[in-house]
């Protein structure tokens, strides 16, 4: 990924997203003022064609907005302006559900029939994110990148990886300073351990993303996104439970910023297909090929 | 992110690509049409074997030409170890002096000691065993007792070490042992000596494992005179170069791949109709085993930067190691009933699954190391 887009992300969603952006946000109102930052940046066309950025570069974009919590529907604005002209905020809908549909201007499904027509039923996820219910009039066929599901599943997995680190950092930030027993926590094997294993789900997490963006606009993205999801969705499951375990009844309360993380992780893990869904589609192809070619077929996927 | 934790999105290289299909040939060929696989690096043990593939150049493939190398990068190496390693080809022979001995010669050994025994190696001649553990010190390596006591020309060395894969059928051990007295500082004082197997002063006792193999041994040294020239790197230097080999060891294809044939007998068992359980499970394995992959390559990449990722190599072994554990358990739970090579493949690794994660590093050492990584110790 571009390191000066990384930068500017990263800057710009430390000084922005706070607590009280991501509470207001879960209580149903958009967070106009990061969304005009974020554009002033030209990050919400990051993966634009023109823009000299490519796909690396939006995902890339998703993991740093991850880690952030960013309260955006980020993945939905850069991949719908990745293959559409760029107006206003564009939200993409599965199944009849689209993020921040309330204040898009424009609703595209996974299936390409867009709209800029909608009723919409405000909704949420477990975050709390806003996942609206919209009714859509006078839709029109427009041409959309093939594997869109696809595409729109690793967003999930981006954000996840993102997110990930985020709360890495935060369970070994707590368990340094929370004394027990006469000395930080972090101190303790146990503790340890359970933080070394929670780090190599965050690496995982990262690694089976990269891999899925490395065969980006390949016959094997399918099957990168495949593993992609249903590995991070899995190291979302154990990291969650590990972070919380670390920060004891502290992390279970909403006035720790721990949730904020860890619901998304819940939620984003089951949005695109949870674990299953994806395990089976991999499994599938991969039993296709017949027991001897099991390794042609994986070392092959990349 | 943590340093440690930054896995390099890797791609292998063309040259690496193209010399997979020479392997594939080659084991195809070579291997007999009944021979029974597994992908455990640790059994099928063929010096006939390890020959052809010295033949071939694929032994020492990165060291330098003039001690017998192929001066090949470390993503050709990756690849024809993975090969081999799914094929379930015979590889136990030559591994160590391959993986590790080589090129801890190749960094600390003497030139003379790189002519000496790298060419050999390299043809699959010469095979090494490791010489670290000892009945009373397993995981807690700084605490090693085998002494080598300084005399005229060289050292008188007595000790024990256990555990020692191959010490019966190889050739050459190099052993970690206190030069020195202990001292405040654990880790100072200790040296590596290279010993030849068959030796004076050298018994070697085979340990039977809880499968019947007997791969691994007691060795012990019983006033075993060493020639100065067989000390490894700087007396003294022991524990610097004991975690340096490490990496090598933690960070290849075969932390992943000992059940990998149990993945092949179960797809071949469930046929190309699974049920949805089947096949969520097949995939589930594959989605780890694509991930793992790609850690371990791009911990390649970090070798042949010249890089030293001993966090790194670590991450990988105890998700591999756990990912093997993993495979052999959830496969046992939906394998059809009455697939003799399914069974056959699932006992063989449950009883070998115990030595997953303590060959080469205990999950806790392990852990350990990660933890160190993270900041925490």
């Amino acid at each position: 990924m571009d390191r000066m887009i990384a930068d500017t992300a990263e800057r710009i969603f430390s000084d922005h997203v706070d607590r009280g952006v991501l509470d207001a946000a879960e209580r149903g109102e958009f967070p106009s003022a990061l969304w005009d930052v974020v554009r002033e940046a030209g990050l919400n066309l990051v993966g634009h064609p023109g823009s000299g950025t490519d796909g690396g570069d939006l995902y890339g974009l998703l993991t740093v907005a991850g880690r952030h919590a960013v309260p955006l529907p980020l993945a939905e604005v850069l991949i719908a302006n990745s293959f559409l002209d760029e107006t206003g905020l564009t939200t993409i809908a599965v199944d009849g559900v689209a993020p921040w549909a309330r204040v898009a201007d424009r609703v595209v499904t996974v299936e390409g029939e867009m709209t800029v027509d909608f009723d919409v039923a405000e909704n949420a996820n477990l975050a709390g994110e806003s996942r609206d219910r919209v009714q859509m009039r006078d839709a029109h066929r427009v041409d959309v990148p093939g594997q869109l599901y696809e595409r729109m599943a690793l967003s999930r997995a981006a954000l996840m990886a993102g997110a990930l680190e985020g709360v890495l950092a935060m369970a070994i930030e707590y368990a340094t300073e929370r004394e027990q027993f006469g000395r930080p926590i972090a101190k303790f094997q146990a503790v340890q351990h359970n933080l070394a294993v929670l780090a190599g789900e965050v690496a995982c997490a990262r690694c089976a993303c990269d891999g899925a963006i490395m065969t980006l606009g390949s016959a094997n993205f399918p099957v990168t996104v495949a593993a992609a999801k249903a590995r991070v969705g899995e190291a979302a499951g154990v990291a969650a439970e590990i972070a919380h375990q670390v920060h004891g009844a502290m992390g279970f309360t909403h006035e720790h910023s721990l949730h904020h993380f860890t619901r998304r992780l819940w939620a984003w893990r089951d949005e695109y297909g949870r674990e299953t869904h994806w395990q089976e589609q991999l499994g599938r192809r991969v039993a296709d090929g017949g027991a001897d070619s099991v390794w042609e077929f994986l070392v092959g996927a990349g | 992110m943590f340093a440690g934790l930054l896995f390099e999105p890797t791609r292998l290289p063309g040259e690496a690509e193209n010399l997979r299909t020479q392997v594939r040939e080659f084991v195809a060929r070579e291997l007999p049409p009944d021979y029974w696989p597994n992908s455990d690096f640790n059994e099928g043990h063929s010096p006939a074997f390890s020959r052809k593939l010295g033949e071939r150049g694929w032994i020492g493939m990165t060291w330098p030409k003039r001690f017998g190398g192929g001066e090949r990068t470390f993503f050709e190496r990756y690849v024809v170890t993975e090969e081999l390693l799914a094929a379930g080809a015979p590889v136990s022979a030559h591994w160590i002096a391959d993986r590790q001995s080589g090129p801890l010669l190749l960094n600390y050994g003497t030139e003379d000691q790189c002519q000496r025994y790298l060419p050999q190696i390299a043809r699959g001649e010469c095979f090494f065993s490791i010489g670290m553990s000892e009945p009373n010190s397993g995981s807690d390596l700084a605490s090693v007792r085998t002494r080598a006591e300084k005399v005229s020309g060289g050292w008188i060395v007595n000790g024990t070490k256990i555990w020692t894969t191959d010490a019966h059928r190889n050739h050459y051990i190099i052993i970690l042992v206190r030069t020195e007295p202990p001292s405040a500082n654990r880790h100072a004082g200790l040296s590596q000596l290279l010993i030849d197997l068959h030796g004076e002063g050298v018994t070697v006792r085979p340990i039977k494992n809880l499968a019947g193999g007997e791969d691994f041994n007691e060795v012990v040294f019983e006033d075993c005179f060493v020639d100065d020239d067989d000390v490894v790197g700087e007396p003294g230097n022991g524990w610097a170069q004991v975690t340096s080999e490490l990496g090598y060891e933690r960070s290849g294809p075969e932390r992943f791949l000992s059940a990998f044939r149990v993945l092949v007998e179960f797809v071949r068992a469930v046929g190309n109709e699974p049920s949805p359980g089947e096949a969520a499970l097949i995939g589930r394995l594959a989605s780890h085993l694509m991930t793992l992959r790609r850690m371990s390559i791009s911990v390649a990449g970090m070798l042949q930067k010249g890089g030293s990722p001993v966090v790194e190599s670590a991450l990988v072994k105890s998700l591999g190691n756990d990912f093997e554990k993993l495979l052999g358990e959830r496969v046992r739970l939906q394998a059809p009933p009455g697939n003799d090579r399914l069974e056959k493949c699932l006992r063989q690794t449950l009883l070998h699954s115990p030595s997953f994660t303590l060959r080469g590093g205990t999950r806790e050492i392990l852990r350990g190391v990660i933890a160190r990584g993270l900041g925490l110790r």
